[in-house]
């Protein structure tokens, strides 16, 4: 009995799995994935800013040392972000060198040109020249430089140390740290990663699901139509054929969410130290890594809520398969469905900002939106699990169970009646037959 | 030793009564005839022997033993609903076929080849079976349900859809499987054709036995017989009430004996008026024994 389930199982995932169609599907989105971030390195290479260089004219003299010291950042690539000349101007010579500097600017030998007049400490004003004077970060880091500087010569001229005084600043800075409060504690979170990728993973089980059950839908319908069922119940009973259809076509999606969730947690976990072995350094790419909320554990829930799921909702489509004639009727007939899993995914959006509301929790444990709302609660909740993960679990073990005890005497009648598509009220009525 | 044995079976759906009350048992090594209308009750019973539905009451057991899923292993069925995966190559098919049989591996992929060869299909066996013609499909169809040597071959209507030569090879195969042993149950409503090859038959209608035995035992307790006379002269013969029933032709007449009319007699009166060509005494055909029987098993019903 055991090995003619086996037989069917190996039939259902075989003859899918060989298929180009799914060979294709399953091996996109790692593809994607690499095609995603081999072309951010690669776009990262070819539009990386390189080094500007920038003439200072110091009427001060006391200005461009300290200037270039804190303006001392580095490109990711390693390189200087800016470089700085320092030019003398002797008295009078001042508008023969500007007209230098802008013929220097013009032939593209200079970003830019700083000019720091003497009584830039009274004044606070300095002129900063440029091909392009759009870039406001660059305008308001060389301002605060300049702030900085002036602000310290000001207070030493007041008599004040300057240094005690920003030491003593710094140590009065206070950090706002931010905190996600759940029943059992207080942890930091990373914040927007987590709904994302909570979104993207609901996203796909949720497509997963409607998917493979409409395969199985599919598969049961084409027994029917083709006239194949009988001659395969005649050697293995009903509920062998069903939970080995199911069990197939459940097998196929687990390869493919196997390959996915594998790949991503691969990528997230190696592929730092792997690109720097290959001598790679990128530390935009790097950061973006790390923003992608998606651990083991999470993975590992993926995979229990998907298999729940599937069993679940595949139960609903093999009664559905076998109570219509055709795919027509077979669409018509699982729209209600989907609709009501899609409602799961509606209810995850807001369940997903507050996972710990009562609402949430209860709204958890109903056995239709279970996969998609659960989870997304463990998701965002990660590492810690949220209230009623465990509860949630049994509930929706023991109503699959039940669901696929009415499916199964459903499926039974239904897959050797041909002709008119029963009414729900004469598919119950199957449920009591011998 | 008896291979199927079959007591006092039920099933219902709903108000409808689909078997009523029926028993029958095949001793090994029979071409058994289930024979009946269309929708008389034939597709069920041989799904209740199949396991496939349960019988409301009664017992069948096959080779002495209550049935059970096993046993169906050791049965070859083709159902008259029948069809294959369109996208399977036949090999594969054949092979998903044995292996629900709970066949060896080995023996399975000798066994496929020496029946594609022998229906001379062997050029298909990669082929996916779309492809196929509709008779090659079901010589396809035919394989599997033999390939697995069963004890019980269940056939419903199995010539259907097959051309002449066709039809000639898979009777040629019945023939020899029985001669191997093998008991066969060959379900039709076309009579003609269960005539030639069944020993035993069950006649159903409206999911109630109307007659059970052996053919030749059936032919000679059927009383009536029928005589063909190619005459010249008076048909004043006719006139007799030896006769139940006649189709005259002008020269040929189709006589149905009254019960325990004399035929004797009859062609006596024919002679004293007419020139007789030919008198010919005919064995009824299952045809009129069926009809007959229907029509009297019906008519008991509208009394009772």
């Amino acid at each position: 009995m055991r090995k003619k389930m086996f037989a069917v199982i190996q039939r259902e995932y075989i003859t899918r799995a060989k298929s180009k169609g799914f060979i294709i599907v399953t091996l996109i989105f790692p593809l994607i994935l690499v095609l995603l971030f081999s072309g951010y390195f690669i776009f990262s290479k070819i539009f990386q800013p390189s080094t500007k260089t920038f003439t200072i004219i110091d009427q001060t003299g006391m200005v461009f040392e300290e200037f270039a010291r804190i303006q001392s950042d580095k490109l990711p690539g390693g390189e200087p972000k800016y470089s700085f000349i320092k030019k003398d101007v002797a008295p009078g010579g001042m508008e023969k060198a500007l007209a230098d500097l802008q013929a220097e600017v013009n032939r593209k030998e200079l970003s830019g040109y700083l000019v720091i007049p003497e009584d830039i400490i009274e004044k606070r004003e300095a002129k900063y020249s440029a091909r392009n004077v759009s870039d406001f970060e660059e305008l308001e880091s060389f301002s605060r430089s300049l702030s900085w500087i002036v602000t310290n010569v000001r207070l030493e001229q007041k008599g004040w140390p300057a240094k005690k005084i920003r030491s003593e600043m710094e140590k009065g800075r206070v950090k706002l740290v931010s905190q996600q409060i759940t029943e059992k504690g207080e942890i930091e979170k990373s914040g927007l990663s987590s709904f994302m990728m909570t979104y993207i993973l609901t996203y796909v089980m949720f497509l997963m699901i409607i998917i493979y059950g409409g395969i199985l839908m599919r598969s049961v319908i084409e027994e029917k139509t083709q006239r194949i069922t009988e001659s395969i119940v005649s050697s293995i009973s009903p509920l062998g054929l069903m939970f080995g259809k199911m069990l197939g076509i459940c097998a196929l999606g687990l390869t493919q969410l196997l390959v996915f969730g594998g790949f991503l947690l691969g990528t997230i976990t190696f592929a730092e130290p792997l690109l720097k072995k290959f001598g790679v350094q990128s530390a935009g790419l790097f950061e973006i890594i790390k923003q992608v909320h998606f651990t083991a554990p999470v993975f590992g829930f993926l995979i229990l809520f998907f298999l729940l799921g599937f069993v679940f909702y595949s139960g609903l489509y093999a009664a559905l398969g076998a109570m219509v004639n055709t795919e027509d009727e077979g669409q018509q007939l699982q729209m209600p469905l989907v609709v009501l899993f899609f409602l799961s995914y509606f209810i995850m959006f807001s369940v997903a900002r507050n996972p710990d509301t009562a609402r949430a929790f209860w709204v958890s444990l109903i056995p239709f939106f279970t996969p998609i709302v659960m989870f997304a609660r463990i998701s965002v909740s990660d590492p810690i699990l949220p209230s009623g993960t465990f509860l949630s679990l049994v509930i929706m073990a023991l109503s699959t169970i039940l669901l696929i005890w009415v499916a199964a005497k459903i499926y039974r009648v239904g897959i050797l009646m041909y002709g008119k598509k029963p009414s729900f009220k004469e598919a119950l009525k199957w449920i009591r037959y011998k | 030793m008896k291979v199927l044995e079959v007591e006092n079976i039920n099933k219902s759906f709903g108000h409808f009564k689909a078997v009523d009350n029926i028993s029958f048992s095949i001793e090994e090594g029979v071409i058994f005839g289930l024979l009946g209308p269309n929708g008389a009750g034939k597709t069920t019973t041989i799904r209740m022997i199949m396991n496939i539905i349960i019988p409301d009451s009664g017992r069948i057991s096959l080779m002495g033993n209550s049935k059970t899923r096993s046993t169906t292993d050791f049965i070859g069925y083709l159902p008259e609903e029948r069809g294959m995966y369109r996208k399977m190559k036949v090999e594969n098919l054949l092979f998903f076929q044995t292996k629900l049989k709970s066949m060896p591996k080995k023996d399975a992929r000798k066994a496929i080849d020496l029946w594609v060869e022998r229906m001379e299909l062997s050029d298909w066996k990669k082929k996916k079976s779309e492809e196929l013609s509709k008779g090659m499909q079901q010589k396809i169809q035919f394989i599997s349900t033999v390939l697995h040597r069963p004890k019980l071959l269940i056939l419903d209507e199995p010539f259907g859809g097959l051309d002449p030569i066709n039809q000639n090879l898979i009777k040629d195969i019945l023939l020899e499987l029985k001669s191997q042993g093998t008991t066969i149950i060959f379900s039709t409503h076309i009579l003609e054709s269960a005539e030639k090859l069944c020993e035993e038959i069950f006649l159903i209608n409206r999911g109630k036995q109307v007659l059970n035995g052996r053919l030749s035992d059936i032919k000679k307790s059927f009383g009536r017989k029928n005589v063909r006379i190619e005459y010249e002269g008076s048909d004043a013969f006719l006139k007799s009430d030896q006769i139940k029933r006649y189709d005259n032709y002008g020269n040929t007449v189709e006589i149905t004996m009254a019960p325990g009319g004399d035929i004797q007699k009859v062609l006596k009166d024919a002679v004293d008026g007419a020139v007789i060509h030919k008198f010919e005494i005919m064995d009824p055909s299952l045809n009129d024994i069926f009809i007959d029987s229907v029509r009297s098993s019906e008519d008991e019903g509208a009394v009772s």
